[in-house]
């Protein structure tokens, strides 16, 4: 909570999801927006389940991201609703060097709004990564065709990344959470009907102990 | 360069060894799976159907029209295909017909008309909605969807039409379709009704109505915003799911709210039921001499064992009759057979006194009852164990099934199983839901049936000052006879419903069809609207009583009383039975353990899975291996048998030979490594 008075900052939690074919180096953003690091030796990702980034937006805001990777399910697109549920972000991503990655993204971007909408029941925003950037062949520069196709898709927008040299990562990010604050303030909260119960959190009822006696 | 995107086939994965291949996505296999990935083992997981969570699923609205639609279709035929088998072996095919949901019926009770909308509104009246599209005969008003689908196709299509003509009181202000533009009097007169509207056509704004009133295209339209169970449970709070949950920490995926009343249905009334000590002194209905007893008996019961010589002459007699002889009520007598042990009356002492101790233990952990259920359903509960799963390397793989097994003819083992497209995937263990196995491997045929029902409705069965109420409502048989029903209503927090509604779980174990055996109770506790000429509720200004907007019925077959022993299969070949009708899950976990225990002896049962939380770094903290990383990530600390250093922690070392494990299975289940050199960073 750096300099503003923590009676007024602000406490979000957003489940962001990282999305796209395989290969195109979700893990490797994750890592590298998340812990800074960067892995050239590639594996499927095995135990990774979400990673936390804790942003401190401004002096009244702060925001903690959970980055979910799509674990080994993806290869037959068949996630579980436990992936989606409550997202209220998302990044897409492929891979600049791999055509077949970039055809893949409208059908991410058409189960992602098929399976996850906000609470008024329009689809979560959502960014495209042209992941591998420093990859990319010279000469094939077509933003105007990116815009058109964001534009189409229903993006926000998107963002030529690469995690390995670090380009954009941040940028991508702060792009979508603020575009996701956007969101979030202009709708109401919708849990104020009781308390949700998180298994490893006790509550000390007033009727502690076993209730009668 | 690099591997195709796999559709839909396993090709990937037939060279893979020693896999565990599980058949059917329910709470059991999806447990016993879950288990196997986190301590290294391989593990596919098919289910023929596009969803998971097999009978444990919950659907949305329109998710489950279809899923009705799919039962009423016949499975696909066997084609008696010449398998892959060689010499040496056999096929042992499996039954391709799923046989486990009959009887399914479904009626709508909710208006399509716009026009009915008003006239609702304007009436005030509970039971107005219900209208035939065109006058019938009979005055029939309940249609079954099932028996023509063109009915549906039909709904389907009104509900796209009247969409623009949803106006009043009844269009969310959240919906994109111009009814602005539509006066709320400009409905089309149509049907039985014309003249009295026209009559009467007082606008709905002139007398705003508190209660919205939820037509079917509403529901359609919101559909998505339904979670609906076939499988109605609650969670104990101290029961072994909740246990487990905790322990594995694949709790992390969901959350919960505390059932919040226990209700019962007694002298034709629903009652609250007393169950914490704040109830019991809160209550108003029971004397203070009533008081008194109840907390001397509950306070008996929590640490019964200790008191022997209060039950132990009754050790050969039923708890009813252990009952009787204590100072209570009547009514004291029905709370606690019905509502706090649940038994039925003939059960025995020690078990009646065991659930009433179970139930008071429960109380209190995190809140006032005993009872837990998961937001959007219980059909989360196994895809929380299937995403940990797949963390942990599991393959996923929906609409594929298993179509044989291949047996190894001297070992009498089954070495392979053969998909649906014919491919043939070896396996070490293979573990299916018993609906796949055919008659010729049971001894013995069990046809122990749960009949279910599930209404949407308008209303709570007992209003109180708050609307978000989730009751459990123990019914006991309301005839000689009839069986014990029990019912869970569950409101919008829940994330089960749409706004406005209630979704009315009702459970029993079957003697006839869901229908004989459930709509006896529902139309003793709910108004089922009847033909508008009759209207019977109607007088009734105030009526509490919610009305019935959509029900649906159906039989779930009950395998949870098979045992391992009626079964002529492989040894390595393990069944898990399908949901059981008890309020609790704690056969299907104890199932899950039993099977892990067979599959892996030496191995933890879902030890908890490393918390992704403990990975916190600070937007402007230091970067890098802080302490406590590569503990905390698994992808990062095992990384490839090569990789894997010496173990500088005391936990690392206890996790080493999973570690081993874990990384081979990367390498050999996924297969597609970046072929690019690898230079570390």
């Amino acid at each position: 909570m750096a300099g503003g008075s923590v009676s007024e900052c602000k406490e979000y939690l957003f489940k962001v999801l990282v999305i796209g074919e395989l290969g195109v180096g979700k893990t490797s953003i994750i890592k590298r927006y998340v812990h800074q690091l960067f892995s050239q030796h590639y594996r499927a990702t095995i135990g990774v389940d979400f990673a936390l980034k804790v942003i401190n937006w401004d002096s009244k805001t702060l925001v903690r991201l959970q980055l979910w990777d799509i674990a080994g399910q993806e290869r037959f697109g068949n996630m579980t609703r436990v992936y989606y549920k409550e997202a209220v972000g998302a990044f897409v991503v492929f891979d600049v060097t791999r055509g077949s990655t970039f055809e893949a993204v409208s059908k991410w971007k058409h189960d992602l709004d098929s399976k996850v909408k906000l609470a008024n029941g329009s689809p979560i925003p959502s960014v495209l990564l042209a992941n591998k950037c420093d990859q990319k062949r010279e000469g094939s520069n077509n933003t105007s065709l990116m815009d058109n196709f964001c534009k189409e898709t229903g993006f926000l927008g998107w963002f030529e990344t690469s995690a390995k040299d670090n380009i954009n990562v941040d940028e991508a990010a702060r792009f979508l959470v603020e575009n996701i604050l956007l969101n979030d303030k202009g709708l109401p909260y919708e849990e104020s009907n009781g308390e949700r119960i998180k298994l490893d959190q006790e509550t000390v009822a007033a009727e502690s102990k076993s209730g009668c006696c | 360069m690099y591997p195709k995107q796999i559709a839909t086939s396993l090709d990937n994965v037939i060279t893979i060894r020693n896999v565990n291949i599980f058949l059917k996505l329910g709470l059991s296999e999806s447990v016993i799976a879950a288990a196997c990935s986190r301590v290294g083992q391989r593990v596919l997981h098919v289910d023929r159907r596009s969803y998971y969570a097999g009978n444990w699923a919950s659907f949305t609205f329109n998710g489950l029209l279809s899923w009705i639609e799919e039962y009423k279709q016949a499975g696909p035929s066997d084609e008696a295909a010449q398998e892959k088998v060689e010499e040496g072996e056999e096929a042992l095919a499996l039954s391709s017909l799923d046989t486990s949901i009959t009887n399914v019926e479904v009626f709508c009770y909710a208006s399509e008309e716009p026009e009915e909308v008003e006239e609702g509104v304007k009436d005030g009246a509970a039971a107005a909605w219900s209208v035939p599209q065109t006058p019938d005969s009979e005055g029939e008003v309940e249609r079954c969807l099932l028996e023509s689908s063109s009915v549906e196709e039909e709904e389907a299509v009104l509900a796209g039409d009247e969409v623009a003509q949803a106006s009043g009181p009844d269009a969310g202000a959240e919906e994109t379709q111009p009814e602005g533009e539509v006066p709320p009097q400009a409905y089309e007169t149509q049907g039985e009704w014309q003249d009295e509207q026209q009559a009467s056509p007082s606008p709905a704004e002139s007398q705003p109505e508190p209660k919205k009133q939820i037509t079917y295209t509403k529901i359609v339209k919101e559909g998505r915003r339904f979670n609906i169970d076939l499988v109605s449970k609650l969670m104990y709070s101290r029961g072994s799911l909740v246990d487990l949950l905790i322990k594995s920490n694949v709790s992390r995926y969901a959350e919960f709210k505390n059932v919040t009343r226990i209700l019962t249905y007694r002298n034709g009334k629903v009652e609250q039921v007393p169950c914490s000590r704040a109830d019991v002194f809160g209550s108003k209905q029971l004397t203070v001499v009533e008081k008194r007893m109840l907390m001397k008996f509950l306070t008996f019961c929590l640490d019964f064992e200790q008191h022997p010589e209060e039950y132990q002459d009754f050790s050969v007699h039923s708890f009813w009759d252990f009952l009787l002889t204590k100072k209570l009520t009547e009514n004291l007598r029905h709370f606690i057979l019905h509502s706090i042990a649940m038994v039925t009356p003939d059960v025995c002492t020690v078990e009646g006194l065991r659930a009433t101790q179970h139930f008071l233990r429960c109380l209190g952990r995190y809140g006032n009852t005993p009872f837990l259920f998961p937001l959007y359903g219980l059909g989360e509960i196994p895809q929380c164990f299937c995403r940990m799963c797949a963390v942990f390397g599991g393959i996923y793989c929906l609409r594929q099934s298993v179509r044989c097994l291949v047996l190894d003819k001297e070992s009498g083992k089954c070495k392979a199983v053969i998909d649906s497209n014919g491919q043939r995937i070896s396996c070490s263990h293979f573990v299916v839901e018993d609906g796949y196995i055919g008659l010729d491997q049971r001894k013995n045929v069990d046809s122990r049936q749960i009949s279910r029902a599930v209404l949407i409705t308008d209303r709570s069965i007992l209003p109180s000052d708050s609307e978000q109420q989730i009751s459990l409502v123990t019914v006991p048989p309301v005839e000689p006879g009839s069986p014990v029903v029990r019912m869970v209503e569950l409101c919008s927090s829940t994330m089960t419903c749409m706004p406005g509604t209630y979704l009315v779980h009702l459970t029993c174990s079957s003697s006839g069809s869901a229908r004989e055996d459930l709509a006896p109770v529902v139309s003793r506790l709910f108004c089922i609207p009847v033909s508008p000429g009759e209207e019977s509720k109607e007088g009734e200004e105030g009526s509490e009583v919610p009305s019935v907007l959509w029900a649906l019925y159906f039989n779930m077959r009950d395998t949870s009383a098979v045992d391992r022993s009626s079964y002529d299969l492989p040894s390595n070949v393990h069944v898990c039975t399908s949901p059981d009708a008890a309020l609790g899950s704690d056969h299907a976990i104890k199932l899950a353990e039993a099977v892990f225990r067979q599959l892996l002896p030496e191995e933890e049962f879902c030890p908890p899975a490393p918390n992704p939380e403990d990975i916190i770094y600070d937007g402007e903290g230091p970067q890098g291996e802080g302490p406590g990383f590569e503990e905390a990530d698994p992808a990062e600390a095992l990384p490839s048998q090569g990789e894997v250093e010496s173990a500088e922690r005391q936990e690392e070392a206890e996790d080493a030979g999973e570690t081993g494990d874990v990384a081979k299975q990367e390498t050999v289940a996924v297969a597609e490594n970046e072929p690019r050199p690898a230079s570390e960073e």
